[in-house]
């Protein structure tokens, strides 16, 4: 990530296509020292309240509870150092790793359709205009506007065995499925209700993006022939680098670490199908015994260690795709 | 543009401000003040049907009325969230002084030093008032670290008598082997009405199977001083038989609507018979009052018949005084007052329940015994006389082996293992279990 | 992009868009498609607000209620903790999100556009929570603020969350995007960097800022577990918590669940009606001229 951050950022700048844009892309550096610690200083101005509230409400929290992680934890008898010892029984508990495996799956499932489907309704509500572009842009954004809890009620209901799904696929001659009591089943069904929640958002995100790029780049492609796909290719996908990087990054951390659609509709199961890593630190952390207090603390730091890994991977992997690019 | 800026800034300043005076406009109650002399009691009751919220929320304000010593603050809590929330408080050091318990929280937790034994601080007589088998359910090392409310039974049979003559069966002697609880569910299963309804997922099983690992057992499959697991023994193999039988025999739904204790698809008239606990009565004389003269109780039925055979645990919910309570006497003077002293608010509570749960004090069994709808009641005779007598307590084992059992059961029912090869997996996943946790030696035998 | 490039393009071509009389047709049908699939389980739940208690999830499916009974949505809107929590959590989620555009723009800004010592370091710091488990810092973060004696207030609700890493991430992004020529310009004309905040980018980010000001609005609005956690003054209560009341594992009082439901989507609904006329095109065109 350290290395990753700002030259990604820099470099998927959108910019004109061909060479003009480059040469006036970044600020000019301040010369002169006074002027240099100026700039520090009105910059840790900027960044202060944020700097000065995760640190009070994330990592004050965060130290505390990786101090206490090293304890078999007991709030009444007092806490008995143990060191990494439930470090070491969470990363041999094959049920953590499967949870881990159940995540990744999710998100692989949810992500990329979502960003797919989200890309291409927001595109599509471009070209409306008017009245029919203002109730759309509502209406996309309905799903978000549900508590989760109340999308997976839904969801669950859809997928009962008499359920709307069931009877939409016996129309076309299928046999009923038990969407959320069959091991094959259970996590895609899932994965629907999660895609379907997180359209909202990730179209109006995609959108006002797509409204950044000046429709003048299309009329100049469109001059030189290029059809609408390869318009979409080599413009448009291109100039929404920095959105995508966002929407991967963040909707792989989040995806992974769904639990109220899988606690409501599966309750992790059928035989721990649905079981995510968050669900299953949430289900350890439930037990009455002091036992569980470690454990689900070690796994959830377990859990964040392996969350920022993959987004580390993210950024690398659209910094080496700019790399071949250039 | 240093205008502007005096707004960015005065804008800022505005939301701050606001945020101030509503941060000040809360900042009552939560804490232990006694301003006015009396000792406040902080109580956190775990969220249950409505009449229960109804019946504590109405006994606090009496027993708050009643005398000026205590001052009772009444929370309710809702289930799902009732681990975080009571953890996070006991981290803080601002965790209730009384506390609902169920019975299988208070062995774990008596160990952990989370309650107070309450010997001293209820006069003895009070004690002695509760029936012997559910004393040793609050006992640990001969003291008394709560005080039971009452039990249910985990498992009883719900049947519907006119579908049952419909499909050519006696409604008059329901099924009392396994085997023949299979033949009624297939006979009732027609087109979308299933034939029964059971536990299928991990999380319901991990409990409600419990009073029938012993039917198939005669016993938990960690025993003794749980130095090892036991889930091989193949009488667990019986016992999933007879999940994957009515699973995988579609005479149940496929997928469950609802959560187990929930009777709503046999309320709706989904299935013909329903394994829940004695609770679902309350909700079918609540919800679906036409389906009450048309459904029978009966025992579950038991592996080979032996009725005798415990096929229900006895679950249930007492009150309990917190480690670090500030002032233990008035919260057990509270505890007294609801549910030790007088018999009749006890009574209230059962009245309340449409005697769906069991009493577990001689007094409010007499106080009952005068009540002509609790004699009449058809339920309550059957439950209390054929079901409650051979109800064993819950294990006291952490949920985890008993998900690990559950586990075992859900895979070779939806076909994702054989029975020898998951009670093998189920057994490694004891034994691990049992050496991280430390369990060995911990259990009574 | 910049003004050079505006006068490239001809007036008169953004027409393009309009089309024929059977692409409209088509373009209407699509639209009619998507708005049914994405409609159709927030229909469900609004009619299924008219059902009776154990209607709601009746076998086999069904669409419409047996008779159209509006009671519980008369029960909700006359349960006057119900209105209360919706008016409470109303105010917290505005603040909320006002305050946490403003800390998480400035944040992002200074990211986005400035170059200050130990950058890396403070861009890890700011981007780091958002890889942190919930569970992993709940214990905790509850021990934090009861000692800085704030349960049972608003602050507790809003102040906890305000900084948000995703949210600064998305609007350094989209800062990342602005053209160099304008700042430049400024910058020369003695501008100082806040001026530039505040006059340049501020008036461009009403796009993103009505993405992710919905978003932190909901954020607040939806959270359950924090409530539960930290707030018993029943003067507090927010609305998720009012909603968690009709749901327990021994029935769901489902009708009122549906109309509490549908009737708590309202405000959001109606502010992203108000707002949604920001999200569109040309709106950095429109900042630069």
């Amino acid at each position: 990530m350290t290395t990753a951050d700002t030259r990604v950022a820099v470099e998927a700048t959108p910019q004109a296509p061909g060479p003009r844009g480059r040469a006036r892309r970044r600020t000019p550096r301040p010369s002169a020292t006074p002027r240099h610690l100026q700039s520090d200083l009105t910059a840790y101005l900027m960044i202060a309240p944020m700097v000065v509230l995760l640190g009070i409400f994330v990592f004050w929290p965060l130290v505390y509870s990786f101090w206490l992680s090293l304890h078999s934890i007991n709030f009444y008898l007092g806490n008995e150092w143990v060191g990494t010892q439930f470090y070491r029984y969470v990363l041999t508990d094959e049920r953590f790793w499967d949870s881990i495996k159940v995540g990744v799956t999710y998100a692989v499932m949810v992500v990329p359709t979502g960003m797919v489907i989200s890309l291409i309704l927001a595109m599509f509500i471009k070209t409306l205009r008017g009245r029919t572009a203002s109730v759309m842009k509502t209406v996309v954004y309905l799903p978000a506007v549900l508590s989760s809890v109340i999308a997976a009620i839904l969801f669950a209901f859809m997928g009962q065995d008499a359920g709307l799904i069931n009877a939409a696929i016996g129309v076309v001659g299928i046999e009923p499925i038990a969407w959320l009591n069959s091991p094959t089943f259970a996590l895609p069904a899932v994965a629907l209700a999660g895609v379907w929640l997180g359209l909202g958002v990730s179209t109006l995100i995609l959108l006002s993006a797509l409204n950044e790029i000046p429709e003048s780049y299309y009329e100049s492609a469109a001059l030189d022939g290029a059809s609408f796909l390869q318009q979409t290719w080599y413009i448009t996908i291109p100039l929404l680098r920095n959105v995508f990087l966002f929407l991967l990054v963040t909707g792989f951390t989040l995806t992974i670490q769904e639990f109220q659609l899988p606690l409501i509709m599966t309750n992790g199961g059928p035989v721990g199908a649905t079981k995510t890593p968050n669900l299953f630190i949430f289900d350890s952390f439930r037990e009455n015994t002091p036992y569980s207090t470690s454990f689900s603390l070690a796994a959830a730091l377990l859990l964040f260690l392996v969350l920022g890994a993959i987004s580390l991977v993210i950024f690398r992997l659209l910094r080496s795709e700019k790399a071949i690019d250039a | 543009m240093s205008l502007r800026r005096r707004k960015l800034w005065s804008a800022a300043g505005a939301v701050v401000a606001a945020s101030l005076v509503l941060s000040s406009c809360g900042g009552s109650g939560g804490d232990n003040e006694e301003s006015d002399g009396k000792a406040h009691v902080i109580f956190w009751q775990q969220k249950f049907e409505d009449y229960q919220q109804e019946w504590f929320k109405q006994h606090v304000d009496d027993f708050n009325a009643s005398q000026d010593e205590v001052e009772v603050e009444y929370v309710v809590v809702p289930a799902e969230a009732w681990q975080q929330k009571l953890k996070a408080a006991q981290a803080a050091g601002n965790q209730p002084d009384v506390a609902t318990t169920n019975y299988g929280g208070i062995r774990p937790g008596a160990a952990s030093g989370q309650f107070m034994p309450l010997d001293g601080l209820l006069p003895e007589d009070r004690f002695a008032d509760i029936k012997d088998n559910v004393k040793e359910f609050v006992t640990v090392d001969d003291k008394h670290y709560a005080y039971p409310m009452l039990v249910e039974p985990s498992t009883v049979l719900y049947y519907r008598t006119d579908l049952a003559k419909a499909a050519g069966l006696d409604p008059d002697s329901p099924p009392t082997t396994w085997d023949e609880l299979v033949s009624w569910a297939e006979a009732l299963t027609d087109g979308k009405t299933k034939g029964m309804t059971i536990a299928s997922t991990q999380g319901d099983l991990a409990w409600s199977s419990w009073g029938l690992q012993l039917n198939a057992c005669g016993d938990f499959p960690l025993r003794g001083d749980w130095s090892s697991a036991d889930a091989t023994d193949p009488c667990y193999a019986d016992l999933i038989d007879l999940y994957t039988r009515l699973y995988q025999g579609g005479f149940m739904p496929e997928t469950p609507k609802v959560a187990y204790p929930d009777a709503l698809p046999y309320g709706e008239g989904e299935v013909a018979m329903m394994a829940n606990g004695s609770w679902a009565i309350g909700q079918l004389k609540n919800d679906f009052p036409d389906l009450v003269d048309k459904t029978a109780v009966a025992p579950f039925p038991s592996i080979d018949g032996d009725e005798t055979k415990p096929t229900a645990t006895l679950g249930g919910w007492t009150l309990t005084v917190d480690g670090k309570a500030d002032d233990p006497e008035a919260a057990a003077a509270f505890i007294d007052y609801l549910v030790a002293g007088d018999p009749e608010i006890m009574a209230d509570f059962f009245k309340m329940s449409g005697l769906s749960k069991y009493t577990v004090r001689t007094s409010v069994d007499e106080v009952l015994a005068n009540d002509p709808k609790a004699k009449e009641d058809p339920f309550m005779q059957t439950i209390s006389d054929q079901v409650v007598p051979y109800g064993m307590p819950e294990p006291a084992y952490p949920i985890d082996i008993s998900n690990a059992m559950a586990t075992a059961i859900e895979s070779v029912m939806k076909g994702s293992a054989s029975a020898e090869d998951a009670l093998a997996t189920a057994n490694d996943a004891m034994d691990e279990i049992i050496e991280k946790q430390g369990l060995a030696g911990a259990g009574e035998g | 992009m910049s003004s050079d490039q505006r006068s490239g393009a001809a007036p008169g071509r953004v027409s393009q868009m309009h089309g024929t009389v059977a692409q409209r047709t088509i373009k209407g049908l699509f639209t009619l498609l998507i708005a049914i699939a994405i409609l159709f389980p927030v229909a469900w739940m609004a009619i299924a607000a008219f059902k009776s208690k154990t209607e709601v999830l009746r076998s086999p499916f069904q669409f419409f209620p047996d008779t159209w009974d509006p009671q519980n949505y008369v029960d909700m809107l006359q349960d006057d903790e119900f209105m209360r929590a919706m008016t409470v959590t109303f105010i917290g989620a505005l603040v909320f999100t006002a305050l946490s555009l403003l800390v998480n723009s400035l944040a992002a800004y200074a990211f986005a556009r400035l170059d200050f010592r130990f950058k890396r370091f403070w861009w890890v710091y700011c981007i780091t929570p958002m890889f942190v488990p919930m569970m992993a810092i709940l214990l905790t973060s509850f021990m934090v603020v009861t000692k800085l004696g704030m349960l049972n207030t608003m602050a507790v609700l809003i102040i906890p969350g305000v900084a948000s890493s995703l949210q600064m991430f998305f609007l350094r992004q989209f800062y990342l995007g602005h053209p160099a020529a304008i700042e430049e310009a400024a910058l020369i004309d003695g501008a100082n960097r806040w001026q530039i905040f505040w006059t340049i980018f501020l008036p461009q980010s009403k796009a993103p800022f009505v993405v992710v000001g919905c978003a932190s609005f909901l954020a607040y609005w939806n959270a359950y577990v924090w409530p539960v956690l930290t707030i018993t003054d029943p003067n507090l209560t927010q609305i998720m918590q009012v909603l968690g009341n009709f749901r327990s594992e021994r029935g769901v009082e489902w009708g009122l669940l549906m109309a509490g439901s549908a009737i708590a989507t309202l405000p959001t609904i109606i502010l992203l009606l108000i707002f949604q006329r920001y999200i569109v095109s040309g709106v950095r065109m429109a900042g630069i001229k």
